[in-house]
């Protein structure tokens, strides 16, 4: 049994999602983060609930709402759960209706039924259901409260009668969806008066399904007749609307039935925090602040004493305990210095910093789940359309902090494919968590004391790199035809729970831990061997190894940027896997502890050369996996290879302003 | 009159969405707001910065250039 799962953003999905399924889920507070279609299996184990993109309308205006659409038309499901907003009735069942015109049986789940009784909303839930023709259950996805019912009702256990649920949009339109039923072939699997609502709507995924059928003059014609013909009846110009309005009485006679009011709105606690963190004047300040604290936050306050705890224990305890189980086992020196050397330097060297990629992971998810990243969205459009893209776009850059992967799949909400593939170009330049095991590295070592400051100046140099980039490509090959295009919605604040906090956390931050016992792990092995072995046999002097020859050849290149080592040239290319891992590379060079590397490292680098290096390591290429879904998502590999090649001569050309230019005045 | 034309506070109805950009009106129209509907602006922001309105219980941010479009009327 396949269930759908649809309803608007912000209406509480993706934990209904979770509570049903007990599975983990990605839950967020922004339009379109359940951006990937996913299925999970039903607590009871009795079907499967399929999660599908947050809309308003089963008409697409984007890539990621398009999905539903091609959903319903072509994939098989026995019956829909529609999440609804007690609090936004009147907008959730625009959504409900189209979906019930599909004829399918269907399940409400009436969700916030407390802030709607907060704000002196009382909802007749039974009256409800019997008017739209499909059981309603009250549930609060956040507490769970009422989910057992629901999910009763899923299973259909109750016996109810299904009808299907019309409305009379007007003779001239009735007429239109007759006409067109006529016309289509038996043997659809969509609704036949469904795909004529649909189409007088301009759903376009529907449009071209059609067109698959019957001629596109035809249908054409037939739209064009049926809005002349509304206009003349109705007055208004455009069918789309005819139909919106229509629906919009239908629902407006609903709600007068089932809905009670007893206050007006009054100034919410979300005024009062949009008085302030939407400031005219504070607004972008303020922003700057929180991002400010939450650098501090997980570096200097919280992140890297908990780090130093961690590295303590792996390069002491560990070790030790490694060192005698080897000893115990009588290990060869080769398997000794492959799971020293190799593996705890390397995979060790990496995990040390799981602290500090946590909390940002953790502060990114308050973000999302808060509300706060809408107005973000906003605060910051105006700057956005002076680079040709919108608010929307800072979104996926904002996620791209923590990892460039979702951030470069966020971008899917972004309505116009320019806008979007711009976006998904300059979300590589995000300095991404992974990056920050080396600047905490080369910070440590070469701005003890300042790396909050010098830290937070690589994350605004990455932002003011990309804002130039776009600049530069809007206005040249990435033009979007018809401006860009900006609305958002504003959810109310909520306080995030603990749980939809530690979870989201944790589906984040794994990905991270994943690669550590992969990527790392495998790439530490490689590494430790190319480094151990050379043209000499095993156990070479390290000068002498492969890993230094490999190194070796590319490191004139790096010269005039002012780290033409094979130590840097090695690390660099490995570091293409995963940035972090040109800490492990380092690592299994010096063969040090990460603790000691940082000591190691100042009489290999100058302070300038070590910045210019950060600043390289930022900008040089997206990571393997980052270049996966850049493909996958632009489905052009022509734009990939863009994305790559555009980043390196970038990172070349700011590494030697900031090295050429520092020596000039006296810094080197 | 034009949206942007109004104070801060004011509830007006929609008159008029013809000229405002294909697809913001689209989005617009699938959030309830069209012809009709009463809106009130909550705010606005400095440098000819988005327009947060309020409509149908819900706060929705467009552009200033296309308040510029929608066309109210007194409620």
């Amino acid at each position: 049994m396949q269930i759908a799962l649809a309803g608007n953003p912000n209406t509480g999905k993706s934990s209904l999602f979770n509570i049903l399924t007990g599975s983990y889920e990605y839950v967020g507070n922004w339009t379109g983060v359940t951006i990937e279609k996913k299925v999970g299996l039903l607590k009871n184990k009795q079907g499967y609930l399929i999660d599908l993109p947050g809309i308003y309308s089963v008409n697409p205006l984007s890539k990621d709402e398009g999905v539903t659409a091609n959903f319903l038309l072509h994939e098989s499901f026995s019956s829909i759960l529609n999440v609804v907003d007690a609090s936004q009735l009147e907008r959730n069942l625009n959504l409900t209706i189209q979906l019930l015109e599909f004829g399918k049986p269907m399940v409400i789940g009436l969700n916030m039924i407390d802030v709607a009784k907060q704000q002196g909303i009382t909802i007749d839930v039974d009256k409800l259901g019997q008017l739209l023709g499909a059981p309603v259950t009250p549930v609060v996805a956040r507490t769970g409260q009422g989910v057992d019912g629901l999910l009763g009702r899923m299973l259909g256990k109750e016996e109810r009668e299904i009808f299907p649920f019309k409305i009379d949009y007007g003779q001239p339109v009735e007429e239109g969806i007759e006409a067109l039923i006529r016309k289509l072939p038996e043997g659809l699997q969509a609704n036949k008066r469904w795909l004529a609502i649909q189409l007088f709507e301009g759903n376009e995924v529907v449009m071209n399904y059609l067109g698959q059928s019957i001629e596109k003059s035809w249908l054409a014609e037939l739209f064009q007749k049926t809005e002349q013909a509304a206009a003349r009846e109705t007055g208004i110009k455009l069918l789309p609307q005819v139909i919106r309005q229509r629906r919009s009485e239908v629902i407006a006679g609903i709600l007068e039935q089932s809905v009670t009011r007893t206050k007006e709105q009054e100034l919410t606690f979300s005024d009062r925090i949009d008085r302030i963190v939407t400031n005219t004047f504070l607004g972008i300040p303020i922003f700057m602040v929180f991002m400010y604290l939450t650098f501090q936050l997980t570096f200097d306050w919280l992140g890297t004493p908990l780090s130093d705890l961690l590295d303590g224990f792996i390069g002491g305890t560990l070790t030790d305990w490694l060192t005698s189980f080897l000893d115990m086992v009588n290990a060869t020196s080769f398997v000794r210095a492959l799971v020293l050397d190799g593996i705890v330097a390397g995979v060790g060297g990496v995990l040390v910093f799981t602290p500090q990629i946590f909390i940002l992971f953790l502060i990114i998810s308050f973000i999302e789940d808060s509300g706060y990243m809408a107005r973000i969205a906003t605060v910051m459009d105006k700057l956005m359309e002076r680079i040709g893209l919108n608010g929307k776009a800072f979104i996926p850059l904002v996620i791209g902090f923590g990892c460039n992967v979702p951030g470069v799949m966020a971008a899917r909400s972004i309505e116009r494919p320019n806008e979007r593939l711009l976006t998904i170009l300059l979300t590589p330049l995000m300095s991404c968590s992974a990056r920050l095991p080396v600047y905490i590295l080369f910070g440590g070592a070469f701005f003890a004391g300042r790396q909050g400051i010098i830290t937070f100046s690589l994350y605004m140099m990455s932002i003011v790199v990309a804002l130039l980039v776009a600049k530069l490509f809007s206005s040249t090959i990435l033009k979007q035809e018809g401006g860009s295009m900006f609305v958002v919605e504003l959810p109310p604040y909520r306080v995030p729970q603990w749980q939809t906090l530690a979870r989201s956390t944790w589906e984040k931050g794994k990905g991270f831990l994943k690669k550590a016992g992969t990527f790392i792990f495998g790439g530490s092995v490689l590494i430790w061997l190319l480094s151990y072995s050379g043209p000499g046999g095993f156990d070479v002097p390290m000068d002498d190894s492969f890993l230094a020859m490999i190194g070796g050849v590319i490191a004139p290149l790096f010269h005039p940027i002012g780290f033409g080592t094979w130590q840097a040239g090695a690390s660099l290319i490995t570091g293409f896997a995963a940035k972090e891992v040109v800490v492990s590379t380092m690592a299994i060079i010096y063969s040090v502890s990460e603790d000691g590397l940082g000591a190691l490292l100042s009489g290999h680098f100058t302070a300038l050369q070590a910045y210019s290096f950060m600043a390289f390591i930022l900008l040089y290429i997206p990571c393997l996996a980052t270049v996966g879904v850049i493909k996958k998502e632009t489905g052009s590999a022509r734009w990939t290879w863009f994305s790559m090649g555009y980043a390196f001569v970038l990172a070349y050309i700011i590494s030697l302003i900031i090295y050429q230019g520092g020596k000039l005045v006296g810094l080197g | 009159m034009k949206l942007t034309e109004i104070h801060v506070g004011d509830k007006v109805r929609i008159t008029d969405l013809e000229t405002v950009n294909r697809l913001v009106r689209r989005r617009l129209i699938d959030l309830g707001i069209m012809e009709g509907t009463t809106i009130q602006i909550k705010k606005t922001l400095p440098f000819g910065g988005p327009y947060t309105i309020e409509a149908c219980g819900q706060r929705i941010a467009i552009r200033k250039k296309e308040a510029e479009h929608i066309m109210v009327e007194a409620a």
